[in-house]
């Protein structure tokens, strides 16, 4: 006695979407990637909490919300330079606004030699073939449900490429930005990027919105860092308050390379970032480290997954969670040693601060060894601010707000330490404030 | 204790171990033994057979079978770590027991008394040395408890499962089911339909037991499962320590077992649950052994009561079990103390759940786990604070031991916490027996064997100080034994 399933509208509007035109139709492999994209997610719909990996994450009232994919007055919405503006981040610069790319907002001039830096777009209207492997893939995890959803429908992206043994001096930005729109608005970005041997880079991820929308927008990133490369990634998510936000980045390092993560998340009303990194190649090292604030009714859901599969691979990771009024956080740090990963070192701290009596912290640091030359340790925490901290500082004439803001952004902060970017950082630490209740 | 200290033990403990190298299972004999089976097969007609064998009354018969109705609806659970082949659960008797079932202690079958023997459980005379009363579970049934006069003197129970529901109906109404519903999980509900015996307690309010209370559960016909269920109530103020051991005979089938077991506390009472699992591990390619499919949960009722579980768990092929504790009592405290060693094929997912729901509740977890040969350890761990649990308090601590490349250790602890007063910490780690600690031993002329069996017991130490003497003693040889030829 199966009951039927009550209608989703989530999926029922996917299911006439053929009529939307992308960037690289009529290349037969694209199509027909995208179509069995489209018809697998439809077949499966979206996960419910019953699967393992959307636990914490319920995905009902998504469900309830019909979309328009793509929004075909993108190219001339307005949007003001200022909000792009980083300190501290002044190299070239690709910007996209409600998932087009904006050549007017971007920077691509006198680009840096050995850097290529194009939107998917372009890339797919000329030679959609060299991106062959990547658009290609079929995602077959429940959790990469938006995977599939992102394979059928992105039309844009970055496509960015490192030569080899280049040194790109200045930081590069991509500015994801959301605007309002009319109608329910989902948009799904591509982005391809890859570091050849020996290059060095330092990358900017933004995401910003200026006026308040309830935009649906899926980012699937893949990264890959070739032998002796090294990355600088720093993400800042100020996404608007009510919008909603998948990412699925895919980070692969090579012998010896080297990727540095720095993630704040303030955004959004229910952000979802999951990152699979792979330590492909001998000593590659990976570090992230990542913070989200949230307050009001907002749900982040941070899935970070770390594969070490050579000989003497390292990776820390230290995440901070801070979660006010209404809010959810959920964190999921797995860390798997693969057989024959010996020499492997791995470490992952999660701390988190619970802030309201109606907030929720949800973590679940893993581990999985299959080697046993290796040190393998996680610790997580769930609690609150030091009373006696708090009373040292009010007995010295700070408000109790202004004292629990200042405790609170110094717990955060210790995470950008390590971010060489001074007026980045810097820049990082005020958003963190302003976002504090 | 520094090492040098425990050097004379160790050594004589080795001579043990090596005298065990041969027989590597000590416990894995067949006892000849004249067996009443039920025939193979499960359906509502063999749950009625079985209530009717048992002589049991028709609440308990619709109790069976409204669990087997569920569990008709239920699908196998498949989130485990585990590797496991189909069970067929038409291809197992539910119910195997000794023939010419004993009136008394007195008219236990020799045999089987030889059989507890053996296995070092005082059954008979020797109780009454080691001052640990025994409830002797053979198969389906229980075959004999000891000390019943000592313990009725001041009011406490303490018999099997059959006769508790005969003589004491009222007691197992109102509790049995009421920590582990029927429904609660696949194997809980297939538990609630077949179970054929286990232990009852029932410790009256104020009364601390004057000794410790041990349940000796033993399989041992072929094509049987063994399904039991314990139930264990202290009532306001109450203490009780209670003990458990388990073996099973060597065979090329895949056993199953699994139980239930349920405990209540009272305002103020104190409940003591340790276990030393020796089930048949299956051989070093894997066949045979038990699959170890076990619900256990203890419920802390009452304001300032406390649960505290102690595992040893060495045995099985497959081991998928979470001792629990429901803080449901304000000030309550809830404990696990677990090692997990897993050896050639060996699989075990374990661990525990704490759920705070009271104010000021605290629990603590340690749990040690050891990897060897090509198995597969398992810590699956939920601390829960609800909205109400003002003040909760937790510390979880896993460790895991690799011994050698072929085994994983993996560790999944959930953090659930909704209440901002709370405090819920974890810490894990991973590594194998450091290079540098097996010189120390080897330069002083300590086999490469010995070192290993004494840092893996320096490992465990903070879980064996948590169980009673003779069990300690008991889990440190088993461990030993486990590990043979897995170094080297």
């Amino acid at each position: 006695m199966s009951p039927t399933p009550a209608p989703v509208p989530f999926i029922d509007g996917l299911r006439d979407i053929d009529s939307v035109r992308l960037a690289g139709s009529g290349h037969a492999w694209l199509d027909t990637a995208r179509r069995e994209n489209l018809e697998a997610f439809i077949a499966a719909g979206l996960p419910d909490t019953r699967a393992e990996a959307w636990k914490y994450t319920a995905l009902r009232a998504l469900g309830q919300r019909r979309f328009t994919h793509g929004d075909p007055g993108a190219p001339t919405r307005n949007v003001d330079p200022k909000e792009l503006v980083l300190p501290g981040v002044d190299g070239p610069r690709l910007v996209f606004v409600n998932g087009a790319f904006r050549a007017d907002l971007s920077r691509l001039e006198a680009l840096p030699a050995g850097l290529t830096l194009q939107p998917l777009s372009m890339v797919l209207s000329k030679d959609p073939e060299p991106l062959r492997f990547a658009l290609s893939r079929h995602y077959r995890e429940t959790s990469d449900a938006f995977a599939r959803l992102n394979a059928a429908l992105a039309g844009d992206g970055v496509v960015l490429r490192v030569a080899p043994g280049t040194r790109v001096g200045k930081p590069v930005q991509l500015c994801f930005v959301g605007t309002p729109a009319e109608g329910d608005l989902a948009w799904h970005l591509r982005n391809v990027i890859e570091l050849g041997e020996g290059a060095e880079l330092d990358l900017v991820e933004h995401h910003v919105s200026n006026i308040a929308h309830k935009h649906l927008g899926t980012v699937v990133t893949d990264i890959v860092v070739h032998d002796g490369a090294r990355l600088q990634h720093a993400l800042l998510q100020n996404a608007a308050e009510e919008s909603t936000l998948i990412r699925r980045g895919s980070l692969h390092l090579g012998a010896k390379a080297h990727a540095a993560l720095h993630v704040l998340e303030l955004g959004g009303a229910l952000v979802r970032h999951d990152l699979h990194a792979e330590l492909r190649g001998d000593e590659a090292r990976l570090d992230t480290r990542g913070v989200f604030v949230l307050r009001g009714r907002q749900h982040v859901d941070t899935q970070l997954s770390i594969r070490h599969q050579a000989l003497n691979t390292a990776s820390e990771s230290t995440w901070r969670g801070v979660a006010d009024e209404r809010a959810h956080g959920v964190f999921r740090g797995a860390i798997v040693v693969a057989q024959g990963a010996d020499g492997s070192d791995a470490n992952l701290s999660n701390k988190n601060l619970l802030l309201s009596g109606l907030a929720e912290i949800d973590t679940k640091p893993e581990l999985e060894i299959y080697a046993d030359e290796v040190k393998a340790a996680h610790g997580a925490t769930i609690g609150q601010l030091d009373e006696r901290a708090l009373f040292y500082l009010r007995s010295r004439g700070l408000p109790y707000a202004e004292a629990r803001a200042l405790l609170t952004a110094a717990f955060c902060r210790s995470v950008f330490a390590s971010l060489p970017n001074e007026s980045l950082r810097e820049h990082f630490s005020e958003a963190l404030l302003a976002h504090l209740p | 204790m520094t090492i040098e200290n425990d050097s004379p033990a160790v050594l004589r403990d080795n001579a043990e171990v090596a005298a065990a190298l041969g027989r590597r299972y000590e416990a894995g004999f067949i006892t000849d033994i004249e067996t009443d089976s039920l025939p193979p097969g499960l359906s509502e007609d063999i749950v009625r057979q079985l209530s009717a064998l048992k002589g049991e009354p028709e609440w308990m018969t619709e109790w069976r079978l409204k669990a087997y109705r569920h569990w008709l609806t239920m699908p196998t659970p498949h989130w485990a770590k585990l590797n496991i082949a189909p069970i067929d659960f038409q291809a197992i008797s539910y119910y195997a027991s000794p023939k010419n079932r004993p009136k008394s202690l007195d008219e236990v079958d020799p045999k089987l008394l030889e059989a507890y023997d053996k296995l070092g459980v005082p059954l008979h005379e020797r109780a009454k040395l080691a001052g640990v009363a025994v409830d002797a579970v053979f198969d389906s049934v229980s075959v004999g408890t000891t000390f019943r006069k000592e313990l009725a003197e001041v009011g406490v129970i303490f018999c099997s499962m059959s006769e508790a529901i005969r003589e004491y109906p009222e007691l197992v109404q109102k509790y049995l089911g009421s920590v582990v519903p029927t429904g609660d999980n696949y194997f809980a509900a297939l538990n609630s339909a077949v179970f054929s015996d286990g232990s009852f307690v029932f410790i009256p309010k104020g009364v601390r037991c004057p000794m410790e209370l041990s349940t000796y559960f033993r399989i041992n016909a072929g094509h049987t499962g063994q399904f039991e269920r314990t139930l264990i109530i202290a009532e306001e103020g109450a203490q009780v320590s209670y003990l458990e051991g388990c073996t099973a005979p060597m065979r090329d089938e895949n056993q199953l077992h699994a139980a239930v077991v349920e405990l209540v506390a009272l305002e103020k009472a104190n409940i003591k649950y340790s276990t030393v699992q020796n089930w048949y591990p299956g051989d070093e390619e894997g066949r045979g052994g038990i699959y170890n499919f076990v619900t256990k949960r203890g419920d802390c009722r009452g304001d300032d009561s406390k649960i505290s579980w102690t595992q040893v768990e060495t045995g099985s092929a497959i081991t998928w079990k979470y001792p629990s504790c429901v803080l449901r009592g304000d000030r309550s405290v809830g404990e696990f103390y677990s090692v997990a060693l897993t050896h050639h094929r060996q699989q075990a997912d374990t661990g525990t759940k704490m759920i705070h729901i009271g104010k000021g509740t605290k629990s603590k977890i340690v749990s040690k786990g050891i990897s060897a040969g090509r198995s597969s350890n398992s810590y699956r761990g939920l601390v829960k604070v609800e909205k109400g649990a003002d003040g909760a308090r937790n510390y979880t601590q896993c460790d895991s031991l690799l011994i050698g490349k072929k085994c994983g250790a993996h560790t999944f602890p959930y953090m659930e916490v909704k209440n901002p007063s709370a405090i819920v910490e974890h810490e894990a780690t991973t590594s194998k027996i450091s290079d540098d600690q097996l010189f120390y031993c080897r330069a002083r002329g300590i086999s490469e064997e010995d070192a290993v069996s004494m840092i893996v017991d320096g490992f465990c130490k903070q879980v064996f100080r948590e169980l009673p003497m003779e069990f300690a003693v008991e889990a440190k040889k088993l461990l030993e034994i486990s590990l043979e030829g897995a170094v080297g």
